[in-house]
């Protein structure tokens, strides 16, 4: 972790500073940059990154095609869409697909604020996040006839904007890929989204599918993919509330060190004999994980198991053995996982490369387990579980004396720091509200809880959108990357911090004070490098890479 | 993605500039017919569910423009079509004659893995035109063209009476059914960790 301070004089000198007129509904405007040798190109960022780069193309065909009329069902559809949204994995959120007798016809199909779609380079639709694929035959006929247009040019579609929507484009292979979204999220995240939803495909299929195509332009891949639909809607919604979709890190489940390492010990034991990946997760999170030598697993790869795992309602009921494919590990073959539910949450996925291993599998989970409940690692889950992560109340204060442990709440004090403090009634000190705390060196991040001020699933949504469109700003090519940005809008205060070593994202009040607000984000490193030891995994070989 | 098995299938509709492609495929999925003509810029996209021999399919039809400026659009278009549907005019020779053209054209840009039976449906449009006077191909002409391509089916229509569209459709469907039959092979592999040259496709991006 880095030694280096964050103080107020070097971001007045170095940093992106942005404050947005509080007008609800507008773009954030840029009205100011603060710029010098640490940014490389000064201009204004408000060209927001993606209008310039990465060649968009304008089809006059596309445009006239997504001419969305914009008004009436729009306000309840938003509250409709938010309803469905932000909730950590299963909690309230019906995996499944919705609206299935939409087409493209249909004014709501057309309101909805972001599609996706997977379709053939034939043309012949083969998923859709919202409708009837083969009602949709024609829109995804439409689709094909553009991106083979342009790519009939010498060309590639990346991007059209018709008023306020965007149309992405990934081409993979014989694979198309298209997104359309109103959510005025940057391209670059769209474009991530995109690949993570080719990724999932390729956990079910692998690339095998191409030689399919090969083969036969003629073929049709929805079958292969007959009832994996709660899979790729629950890892759309996922983009709404699960950080890992962009910041491309894992997270682990708090959980003190001894404990944690006595869950790594007995995995280790059984990846010695013939596994080549032994996880142990909590819904999202990782309780340990251990790899064969020389074998590294990637943090999109894990989020697509888990997700592959979450969503499929027959791994809770029995254990199961199942071919996956870990696009980051080799795209173009098989893996075999054992999965194996302890309880309602916590899950065990043991990835082999046997296809005959299931009995050695089951024998080594029984073992595994034997070792949890004598450990009591899996109380400790579930009392984890109750507790939370980070909560910025309890953000302690510097200088501390003695190390601290999470859910330890702090006395009272009464130093003048810590009155000053008093005046925001909801969140942590200086009006702290949330952060995101990534490391770059372990691949991992550690997110807070919400405070009360961000309790809606619409606001903790709109928070994630924040950040993810701060992490696209922080690490654009055209104007990037950055090493700070504070940024006040009508929302709040956010605040970002980039080092060699890790990412802070903080939201705040949106009236909180700016030099307090820098140095609690100091408090909040200080903070987790004082409890890593229960937040991070650390010294998993896996992962140095 | 359905877990019910249900088919799509691509149509292709080609033909000379004016010859009815977009009205026949107006009266076959919307039963309308308009006399204004409007040329197809690109192509147009239409969906039309049909029941066969108890199946439910959805036919994917590709109207395309009939101009030339458009055939350059040709191996996008084309690919991966279960079907082709070679549209003429009864009352135009030229459209008649320009069929050979376009089924050469169709078989070098789409590149069918097997081009001998690759399934085409011919359809000779306008037959109401004049109460059949200004007809310039006999049926007895045409019906030897397609018995020379490999007997391809022939229909005679007329997408504004509505004459025989409903039944060149259905035979359409049945040939694009009967070539999407072939059993596709999906043999995924599995990683070999043995093997010393195990590859890393994407290798470390970090």
């Amino acid at each position: 972790m880095s030694s280096s301070q964050f103080d107020e004089s070097v971001v007045r000198e170095t940093d992106v500073e942005v404050e947005a007129p509080v007008e609800s509904g507008s773009d954030v405007a840029w009205e100011r940059t603060g710029s010098e040798h640490e940014i490389d190109q000064p201009s204004s960022p408000s060209s927001s990154g993606y209008a310039g780069e990465g060649g968009s193309t304008s089809a006059t065909s596309a445009s006239s095609l997504i001419e969305i009329q914009r008004d009436e069902i729009e306000e309840q559809m938003r509250i409709h869409i938010d309803e469905i949204s932000i909730s950590d994995s299963n909690a309230s959120w019906i995996p499944g697909k919705r609206h299935q007798d939409e087409d493209d016809a249909s004014i709501s199909w057309r309101k909805r604020k972001k599609h996706f779609f997977i379709l053939s380079n034939s043309g012949k639709p083969i998923y859709s996040r919202y409708g009837d694929e083969h009602k949709l035959a024609g829109f995804s006929a439409t689709l094909q006839a553009i991106i083979s247009f342009v790519e009939n040019g010498g060309d590639s579609v990346k991007l059209v904007r018709a008023g306020k929507h965007q149309v992405v484009f990934l081409v993979k292979g014989p694979i198309y890929l298209v997104c359309i979204s109103s959510t005025e999220e940057p391209y670059e995240s769209l474009k991530g989204q995109l690949e993570l939803i080719y990724g999932q495909m390729l956990v079910i299929l692998t690339r095998s599918v191409n030689k399919c195509f090969e083969k036969n332009p003629k073929f049709d891949m929805t079958p292969l993919l007959g009832g994996t639909d709660t899979i790729f809607s629950s890892l759309i919604h996922s983009f709404s509330w699960n950080p890992a979709t962009f910041l491309h890190a894992y997270t682990c489940l708090p959980l003190s060190y001894a404990t944690r390492q006595a869950a790594g010990a007995v995995l280790q034991d059984i990846a010695d004999s013939g596994v080549l990946f032994a996880t142990l997760m909590c819904r999202h999170k990782v309780i340990s994980l251990v790899g064969a030598q020389k074998a590294s697993l990637h943090p999109d790869d894990m989020l697509l198991l888990a997700n592959f795992v979450m969503s499929s309602e027959s791994f809770r009921t029995s254990e199961s053995f199942s071919p996956v494919c870990l696009p980051r590990y080799n795209p173009s073959a098989f893996l075999y996982a054992y999965i194996h539910y302890f309880d309602a949450d916590t899950y065990l996925m043991l990835l082999t490369t046997n296809s005959d291993a299931f009995y050695h599998l089951k024998d080594c989970r029984i073992r595994i387990e034997m070792v949890l409940l004598k450990s009591n690692v899996l109380s400790e889950v579930q009392r984890s579980l109750l507790d939370g992560g980070m909560h910025v109340e309890d953000l302690p204060p510097i200088p501390h004396s003695g190390p601290s442990h999470l859910g330890q709440h702090i006395p009272p004090s009464d130093s003048p720091e810590r009155f000053k403090e008093a005046n925001h009634d909801t969140g942590g000190p200086a009006g702290l509200w949330h952060f995101i705390y990534r490391s770059i060196y372990l691949d991992q991040y550690v997110s807070s809880e919400f405070s009360s001020s961000i309790s809606t699933r619409q606001q903790q949504k709109r928070l994630y959108r924040a950040y993810q469109k701060l992490f696209a700003s922080m690490h654009d090519k055209g104007i990037g990357p950055h090493k700070t940005q504070f940024r006040r809008d009508e929302n709040y205060v956010l605040l970002c911090w980039v080092t060699q070593d890790f990412e802070l994202y903080a939201a705040f009040d949106p009236l909180a004070d700016k030099a307090l607000a820098i140095k609690t984000c100091n408090r909040v490193c200080q903070w987790i490098k004082d409890v890593e030891n229960e937040i991070f995994l650390l010294g998993a070989s896996p992962f140095s890479w | 993605m359905p877990s019910r098995r249900r088919t799509l299938l691509k149509v292709i509709i080609l033909g000379d500039s004016g010859v009815g492609k977009t009205s026949l495929m107006n009266q076959y999925v919307n039963k309308k017919f308009s006399n204004q003509y409007k040329a197809t810029i690109g192509a147009d996209f239409l969906t039309k569910e049909v029941q066969f021999e108890d199946r439910l399919f959805t036919l994917q039809i590709w109207d395309t423009a009939g101009q030339e400026r458009f055939q350059s659009l040709g191996v996008a278009f084309y690919r991966g079509a279960d079907c082709c549907v070679l549209v003429y005019d009864v009352n135009s020779m030229k459209s008649f004659e320009n069929l050979n053209n376009w089924r050469e054209e169709f078989l070098i840009q789409a590149n069918p893995s097997d081009p001998e039976n690759f399934p085409f449906v011919v359809i000779g449009n306008k037959i109401d035109i004049d109460g059949g006077n200004s007809r310039v191909v006999s049926e007895k002409k045409a019906r030897a063209w397609c018995a020379s391509k490999g007997n391809i089916p022939y229909y005679e229509t007329s997408a504004k009476e509505g004459i025989n569209v409903e039944e060149a459709f259905q035979c359409i469907a049945k040939n694009a059914l009967k070539s999407g039959e072939e059993e596709e092979l999906y043999l995924p592999d599995t990683i070999d960790v043995g093997n010393s040259n195990q590859q890393r496709a994407t290798g470390c991006e970090c």
